[in-house]
């Protein structure tokens, strides 16, 4: 797999800083887990944050604070490490990305998608919280078109399975398309396969005059 | 270097003066000594720095000092995870600190983040710099990011360490967001000749 398209350099600073709300970094985790480069440059700017945290001002700690922590620690036994299953559908080729796995336990089989309109499917993925973004997949058959749309917000997607082109080149598996509020485009999925896509939008945006117009074919709201 | 002052009954509880020149070399020493005299040194060189950023949240002193606790609590669970991959000490207690943050202050998942350091576990891709070396390569950034522009480190230091959303530090800062994020590619570029060193 070759991965063209990679997250903006501000999004993984986000996503490395802790910041992106949820379903923005499980699309972004999703794609490193398919993307050692990527994970590489995210080791990198994680050391943004050490070279902080070094010089962080100190802040005076309450008496007997590493007596309570030295009380705290249980023995050998309460160490973490990755678990076998863990390790072993990580090394799995066909599964789903590890990070992934979480919000589709059931894989894509399981997947109950919602016709939103001609060739195109959805179905949202729900996670821990109602935020104002939403993690979504989008299933587009081959040769069919995405409805013109511009976004309430950064919208991230992730090439899952398929491809699809648009005016910024082809996006196949584990490449990203990075958007900002202002960009519009119209993937059209290229012929073969479905095209699926993990993807990230601000949901409160949506529902707002033009941009509530645009989507609402796309995404059934 | 633990040998000062100790008497019987502080053994492992006096503050115990640090190498910080070699605080990566403690946290393998927890890792595969179970020692908990390191794990203390290096409860007293970061405690109070990640005190610090926690208390820049809003949050009450009570509640950066459990965040403190859980983070070397974490610390201490996890060192046998801890490797030359995943950088100096200082970038992997960050990550731990961060991870809390978002599951305690932000109250939303950091599944994510923890699905990727499994990843990063099961592969073992060759790391090139010596934990000696990214511990130097830290400093090296650390004196760089204090001398980046004022408005460039404002913006790295109110995402990293006040846990900002970009939209938020545009908000908070009074600029567009398309500045914030120009501000911290400009910062970015400034820092990554020596962040590739980090390979």
């Amino acid at each position: 797999m070759t991965i063209n398209h990679h997250p903006d350099i501000t999004t993984l600073m986000a996503f490395s800083a802790g910041t992106l709300d949820e379903p923005y970094a499980a699309v972004v985790a999703t794609h490193l887990a398919m993307s050692e480069g990527g994970r590489e440059s995210l080791r990198q700017i994680n050391a943004i944050g050490g070279a902080l945290l070094n010089d962080e001002p100190e802040a005076e700690l309450s008496n007997g604070a590493l007596d309570r922590l030295l009380d705290s620690l249980g023995d050998e036994d309460d160490r973490i490490t990755v678990t076998e299953p863990a390790a072993a559908q990580a090394r799995a080729a066909d599964a789903l990305p590890l990070p992934l796995q979480r919000y589709i336990p059931g894989g894509l089989e399981s997947v109950r998608w919602k016709w939103t309109g001609p060739g195109v499917a959805t179905a949202d993925l729900a996670w821990g919280k109602d935020g104002r973004s939403r993690l979504m997949l989008l299933r587009v058959a081959g040769g069919r078109r995405v409805p013109e749309h511009g976004h309430g917000g950064q919208e991230l997607t992730l090439i899952l399975q398929g491809a699809y082109k648009d005016r910024f080149g082809v996006f196949a598996k584990g490449d990203i398309a990075d958007h900002d509020e202002d960009v519009e485009h119209q993937p059209i999925a290229e012929p073969g396969e479905d095209c699926i896509c993990l993807v990230a939008v601000d949901a409160k945006l949506t529902f707002q005059g033009r941009l509530m117009r645009a989507l609402q074919p796309l995404f059934g709201i | 270097m633990y040998a000062l002052n100790m008497t019987d009954q502080t053994i492992g509880r006096t503050p115990v003066p640090v190498d910080t020149d070699d605080l990566s070399g403690l946290l393998l020493r927890v890792a595969e000594l179970r020692d908990k005299a390191a794990l203390a040194a290096l409860f007293s060189h970061f405690g109070p720095r990640i005190k610090s950023m926690m208390l820049k949240l809003g949050s009450s002193d009570a509640v950066a000092e459990d965040l403190v606790q859980e983070t070397f609590v974490s610390v201490w669970r996890k060192a046998s995870m801890y490797s030359q991959q995943r950088g100096a000490a200082s970038t992997w207690i960050f990550t731990i600190a961060r991870n809390l943050r978002i599951d305690q202050l932000r109250r939303q998942s950091n599944k994510p983040y923890e699905d990727l350091d499994d990843l990063d576990m099961a592969s073992d891709a060759p790391l090139g710099s010596s934990l000696v070396e990214q511990n130097q390569i830290i400093e090296r950034v650390t004196k760089a990011l204090t001398s980046l522009p004022v408005e460039q480190q404002e913006v790295v230091r109110l995402s990293f360490i006040h846990d900002m959303p970009h939209a938020q530090i545009a908000e908070t800062v009074g600029i567009p967001l398309g500045t914030v994020k120009s501000r911290l590619r400009l910062a970015y570029e400034r820092l990554r000749p020596m962040l590739e060193d980090l390979q």
